[in-house]
C-alpha cells in the first residue's frame, strides 16, 4: 500500500542532518511501550529511512518482536515536528549504507571520546508508511493566515 | 477501593523529572502500534503519581491512553543528555487546570532559557515549537530506567536492578 502523505521525506531533509535528536517509540510483543532519543535518522530514498543499531537495546529487542515504530523528527531550522510510522524491512551489515552510518557513528564516538563504546552493529532499514506534520501553535496560525488551500496539516 | 500506589520516585528522580528537559512519550494501541509524542511538564505529586502535560492535538497518543493507559516517558537533560525513562499506566486524561497552565508557562520559559544559555537555539525559533495547547494525564509509575545514551541505557533503577 502506498504511504498516505503530502509531505515527502525529501521535503524534510534537514530533519535528517542529526542536529536535533529524534524520538522513537516501540512496543514489546506484549504491548509495553518504550521511548528514547535517537542521535540521527538517516534518509535512504523516497520511502525509506535507516536507523543505526549499536547496542542490543530495548528498542532493538522490541523491533525484533514487533517490527513497527513511530519516530518524531524535528527540523533544526524551523522547529517543525514530523511524525513518521515505520515498518522494519531489512538489516544491512556491509555496503554503502552501512559505511555511511558507520562513519557517522565513528564521528560521534570521536567527538565524545567513546570510540570503544559506540560501534555500529548494523544499519536497519525501515519503510515509512505514514509521514505528517505535527502542527505547533505557530504552524496552525500560519495555516489560518494562508487560508483554506494552505490550511492542510500535512 | 482506591488504587494503592507504592511511590518509586525519590527526591533525585523528582528533581530530574521536574527540571526543564526534553520530554518524550511513548504509547501503544491495542494492535501493538506504537506512537511517539511530546510532553511539556511533569509534576510529581505527593503520592508519587505524575501529572504529565501532553500536547492537546496528540490525537493518537490520547486515544491510546484512553484505550489501554500504557505509557512510557523519557526525560533528557538538554545539555548533558542524562536520561531517565519511567513506565507505567495512566489512570486519567483530563482537561488542563489553571495550575497546569501556570506549570506549562513556567516550564516552557525555563526550557527556552536553558536552550538559549547553552547556545543550542535562538529563542524566536524555539518559540515555534510551542504546542497549540496541553491536556493533563495522571500516571502511576511502575518502573524507572536509566536511559542515558550508551551501553547501559535500559538499566532498571527501580524497583530492581535488572535491565528493561
Amino acid at each position: 500500500m502506498s504511504p498516505r502523505r503530502q509531505v515527502t521525506l525529501y521535503d524534510i531533509q534537514s530533519c535528517f542532518e542529526g542536529i536535533i535528536p529524534a524520538a522513537i517509540a516501540t512496543a514489546s510483543a506484549d504491548g509495553v511501550p518504550n521511548v528514547t532519543h535517537l542521535s540521527r535518522v538517516h534518509l535512504v530514498d523516497d520511502d525509506h529511512v535507516a536507523l543505526s543499531n549499536q547496542f542490543f537495546s530495548k528498542t532493538v529487542r522490541n523491533l525484533a518482536e514487533n517490527p513497527r515504530a513511530c519516530v518524531e523528527v524535528i527540523d533544526p531550522h524551523t522547529y517543525d515536528r514530523y511524525r513518521m510510522v515505520l515498518r522494519y524491512e531489512r538489516t544491512e551489515r556491509r555496503g554503502p549504507l552501512f559505511e555511511r552510518l558507520r562513519r557517522d557513528i565513528d564521528a560521534i564516538a570521536a567527538l565524545t571520546g567513546m570510540q570503544d563504546v559506540f560501534k555500529l552493529r548494523s544499519a536497519d532499514v525501515y519503510r515509512v508508511v505514514e509521514l505528517e506534520l505535527v502542527p505547533s501553535a505557530a504552524n496552525l496560525a500560519e495555516m489560518r493566515d494562508a487560508g483554506p488551500d494552505g490550511g492542510r496539516e500535512s | 477501593m482506591p488504587e494503592v500506589v507504592e511511590p518509586l520516585i525519590d527526591a533525585a528522580a523528582k528533581e530530574f523529572l521536574e527540571a526543564p528537559c526534553s520530554l518524550i512519550v511513548g504509547t501503544v494501541d491495542d494492535d501493538g502500534l506504537p506512537d511517539a509524542t511530546r510532553a511539556w511538564a511533569v509534576d510529581v505529586e505527593a503520592d508519587g503519581r505524575l501529572r504529565v502535560l501532553l500536547t492537546a492535538n496528540a490525537d493518537v497518543a490520547l486515544a491510546n491512553l484512553r484505550a489501554n493507559g500504557r505509557i512510557a516517558l523519557t526525560a533528557t537533560d538538554f545539555v548533558t543528555l542524562d536520561s531517565m525513562q519511567v513506565k507505567g499506566h495512566v489512570t486519567a486524561v483530563e482537561p488542563r487546570t489553571s495550575a497546569d497552565e501556570v506549570r506549562f508557562d513556567s516550564n516552557w520559559a525555563r526550557c527556552i532559557a536553558v536552550l538559549v544559555d547553552a547556545d543550542l537555539a535562538a529563542a524566536e525559533v524555539i518559540e515555534r515549537f510551542a504546542p497549540p495547547g496541553v491536556v493533563a494525564c495522571v500516571m502511576v509509575v511502575e518502573a524507572i530506567f536509566d536511559q542515558t545514551p550508551g551501553p547501559a541505557a535500559g538499566t532498571r533503577l527501580a524497583p530492581t536492578g535488572i535491565r528493561s
